[in-house]
């Protein structure tokens, strides 16, 4: 849930990356920070092992500045993707106001991006919400590689409540902040 | 109005912030503590009361909730039912984590010369003070656009497409 803080004239709202392990999280949270003016980023903060998949989460706070009198702040949280970490997943969760679902197009990791999303809108009705109506973006990351599906057979699996979808390669940047104003604009139609 | 939390957003009015502020500060005064934060669930800081130049609070609080949540899904494992509170204890400084009707965290953080009973009781007043306030604001549902103006949203999505973009 978003909050408004009227006296200190603020807003908050928070935007989890969600998706199996490897997809391309963490990279679209490093992009977004490399990207946005000095006065807008704080610190990427990553929980990650030793080999750098993310243990807990990444965090990014930007600072949109002062629109119409508010502070207006994004709190951007990527989950760790692989299937064990699944109660770590509930915890960043909590409190969400928009979630992006970022989708492996390799043809090989259909099926993860299918479990994936279905243990999403499990854990998104167990905070009591309707997955069907929860602001979402769909991201099909990892466009340019050669064993990428084609975009029409993946909606046909992971989008059959026709969310707003976008196609990216997020080490490279392409798609990556058309994704974040998708559900930037979600998020704040919602406040 | 739609009573969906997820669709409605907490609106802390300047009076309770006020009020939010006075329990951080008596509870920092009267625990002899260093520093007391008041998150929501999702990490935002709602109000703080301490060492008032720390630059590192909004990492703190994406941590500090990010802790709660993960400790309380190890209490549902474990078949906790009731877990509220949360003590963690470094070298220098200790951590106390309270959670106010599932919805904020209180946070204290204070020294060895503090002793751990007197924060427990405090806290717990403190955090039935904070529980009234809560109910109070999620009570009050005031319309948004009484407090954002209705030309918000343009602005704001203007804002967006200045600020995200290579
Ligand atoms: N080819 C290609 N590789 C990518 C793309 N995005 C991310 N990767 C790579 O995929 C791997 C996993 O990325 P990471 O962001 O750590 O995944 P996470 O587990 O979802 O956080 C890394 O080696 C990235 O460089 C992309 O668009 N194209
Ligand atoms: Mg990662």
């Amino acid at each position: 849930m978003a909050l408004i803080n009227v006296a200190a004239r603020e807003i908050h709202c928070k935007i989890v990356y969600y998706g199996p392990g490897m997809c391309g999280k963490t990279t679209n949270l490093q992009w977004i920070h490399g990207q946005v003016p000095q006065a807008t980023k704080g610190d990427l903060l990553s929980i990650a092992t030793e080999t750098e998949r993310t243990l807990f989460f990444d965090f990014l706070p930007l600072d949109l500045g002062k629109v119409r009198g508010f502070q207006t702040r994004f709190h951007l949280y990527t989950v760790p993707g692989q299937v064990l970490y699944e109660r770590t997943r509930v915890a960043v969760l909590n409190g969400v106001d928009g979630v992006v679902f970022v989708a492996d197009s390799q043809k090989s990791k259909l099926e993860e991006n299918v479990n994936s999303l279905k243990e999403l809108a499990r854990n998104i009705q167990k905070q009591g919400k309707k997955f069907q109506d929860f602001p979402l973006v769909l991201q099909y990351n990892k466009r340019d590689l050669p064993n990428a599906l084609p975009v029409p057979l993946m909606d046909k699996y992971l989008n059959p409540f026709k969310w707003p979808r976008f196609e990216a390669c997020a080490a490279s940047g392409p798609g990556v902040f058309d994704t974040l104003k998708g559900i930037s604009k979600i998020v704040i139609g919602k406040l | 109005m739609a009573l969906d939390p997820q669709l409605t957003s907490l609106i802390v009015p300047p009076d309770e912030t006020t009020r939010i502020e006075d329990v951080l500060n008596r509870l920092v005064e009267e625990t002899g503590g260093n520093h007391a934060l008041l998150l929501d669930k999702s990490g935002q800081v709602i109000a703080c009361h301490g060492d008032a130049n720390r630059q590192d609070t909004t990492a703190l609080g994406a941590l500090i909730a990010g802790t709660f949540a993960s400790s309380r899904e190890v209490a549902k494992l474990l078949r906790e039912k009731d877990f509220k509170m949360l003590f963690q204890q470094g070298v220098r400084e200790n951590l106390f984590i309270a959670l106010i009707a599932d919805q904020w965290i209180l946070t204290i953080i204070f020294n060895k010369e503090t002793h751990i009973g007197l924060v427990k009781v405090l806290i717990k007043k403190a955090s039935e003070e904070l529980s009234a306030i809560l109910q109070r604001v999620r009570q009050s549902r005031r319309v948004r656009d009484d407090v954002l103006g209705a030309s918000f949203r343009t602005s704001m999505e203007d804002t967006i497409d200045l600020l995200f973009r290579d």
